[in-house]
C-alpha cells in the first residue's frame, strides 16, 4: 500500500475522479445550501458567509460554528469545537503521509487544503482498486467537491438574501444524505470477508451510533479509532510480510 | 472581529489537514502503525454513515431513520458484499431509496 502513482493527469483519470465524487457532491448539496442560508441568518455578511466555505471548507465545523455564533458564544469555545470536529483530518493526513512524501511542497499544500471526508473516501477506494495512490486523482476529486460545496453555499446565501428562511426550504427532509450512506457502504463492504475489516466496521459503527448523543463533536474520531484498534488486534497476518498466519480464521 | 473568527477557524482546520504532510514532523508510521492505519477508511466511513441510519436517543432506544433507509441500506450492503461495481451499487440503492420515499 506504499505504492504511489506519480504519472501525469489524463482525461480518463480526471473523468474517473469526477464520476466517483458525483454522488457525494449531490449528497452534500442540501447541507451546503443550508450552511450558506444559516450563516446569513446568523448575522454573517454575504462575503463572510461565502468565506466560511471558501476558507474553512468543513461542513460540520461550519454548521456548529454558525450555531454558536448566532448564540453569541465566545470565539475561544468556537475554536475548541472546530479543532475537535476537524481532528479526524489528522487521521487522514497520517494515512496519506506514506503516499505523498515525494511530492513538492506546493502539491502537499494544495492536497491538504482539499482534504475532506469525501476526498479521503474516494481516494482510498481508488488506491485499493488501482493498487496505487494517485495524487492527481486526489486533487481532482477534492477540487470537484470544493466547487460543489461552494456553489451550494452560494445558492443558500442567495436564497437567504432574497428572504427565504432556511428551515422553510425543507432540505433536510429530501433524504439526499442517503447517497453518503450508499457511497460509503459501496467503498467498504467489498472487503467484509476479511475478518479484521468486519470487526473495524461493526465496532466503529456501533461506537458511533451509541456515543453520538454524548460526544456530538468528537464521536466520529472516537468511533474510528476504536474500530481501528479492534481490527488491528484481530489481524493475524505477519506484520512484516502481510501473509496470513492462520487463514482458517478469516471469513 | 467576525473575520478573526473565520481566519481562526480556517487556520485550525488547515493545521489538522496539513499536519502529517509536513516534512518537519519526524514521525514515520512503522509496520504496526501502517497496519492500524490500513483500517482507517473502513472505520471512519462507517462511523460517518451508521448514525445517519441508526439514531440512538441516549437512553435505551435505537431508532431507524425510516423503512426506506433500512431497505436501501440493506440492498447497498448486499450488493457491495457481492463486489458489484460501486457505481451500480450507489445508483441502484439510491433509486430504490427514492422510489420507496416518494412513490
Amino acid at each position: 500500500m506504499t505504492n504511489s502513482d506519480r504519472s501525469s493527469l489524463t482525461p480518463k483519470l480526471a473523468w474517473l475522479a469526477f464520476v466517483d465524487m458525483l454522488p457525494l457532491c449531490l449528497a452534500v448539496l442540501p447541507w451546503g445550501v443550508l450552511t450558506g442560508a444559516l450563516a446569513v441568518q446568523a448575522g454573517f455578511s454575504v462575503a463572510q458567509s461565502q468565506a466560511l466555505s471558501l476558507l474553512v471548507f468543513a461542513g460540520a465545523a461550519q454548521l456548529s460554528a454558525i450555531t454558536f455564533f448566532a448564540a453569541g458564544t465566545a470565539y475561544g469555545a468556537i475554536f475548541a469545537s472546530t479543532f475537535v470536529i476537524s481532528a479526524r483530518h489528522l487521521l487522514y493526513s497520517l494515512t496519506f503521509r506514506q503516499h505523498i512524501a515525494q511530492e513538492s511542497w506546493l502539491t502537499r499544500v494544495a492536497l491538504a487544503f482539499l482534504l475532506t471526508d469525501e476526498m479521503f473516501a474516494v481516494s482510498e477506494a481508488h488506491t485499493k482498486r488501482s493498487g496505487a495512490f494517485s495524487v492527481r486523482y486526489a486533487l481532482v476529486s477534492g477540487l470537484f467537491f470544493y466547487i460543489a460545496w461552494n456553489v451550494a453555499t452560494a445558492i443558500g446565501i442567495a436564497l437567504a438574501t432574497l428572504g427565504q428562511n432556511a428551515d422553510s426550504l425543507g432540505l433536510d427532509s429530501l433524504g439526499l444524505e442517503f447517497a453518503i450512506v450508499a457511497t460509503f457502504i459501496a467503498m467498504t463492504f467489498g472487503e467484509l470477508r476479511r475478518f479484521p475489516v468486519l470487526v473495524a466496521i461493526v465496532i466503529s459503527g456501533s461506537v458511533a451510533v451509541f456515543s453520538k448523543p454524548f460526544f456530538s463533536d468528537s464521536y466520529i474520531i472516537f468511533a474510528a479509532v476504536s474500530g481501528m484498534i479492534a481490527a488491528y488486534f484481530c489481524d493475524r497476518s505477519d506484520v512484516s510480510t502481510g501473509v496470513e498466519v492462520k487463514p482458517e480464521q478469516v471469513l | 472581529m467576525t473575520w478573526t473568527l473565520i481566519i481562526g477557524m480556517a487556520t485550525i482546520t488547515y493545521i489538522n489537514r496539513y499536519f502529517f504532510f509536513a516534512r518537519s514532523i519526524a514521525y514515520r508510521p512503522g509496520p504496526h502503525a501502517q497496519r492500524l492505519l490500513s483500517y482507517s477508511s473502513y472505520a471512519v466511513l462507517t462511523a460517518i454513515w451508521a448514525p445517519i441510519v441508526f439514531e440512538f436517543d441516549g437512553i435505551h432506544e435505537v431508532d431507524l431513520a425510516g423503512l426506506d433507509y433500512l431497505i436501501a441500506t440493506s440492498l447497498a450492503a448486499a450488493l457491495s458484499f457481492l463486489r458489484i461495481n460501486s457505481l451500480i451499487v450507489v445508483l441502484a440503492s439510491t433509486a430504490v431509496f427514492f422510489l420507496i420515499r416518494f412513490v
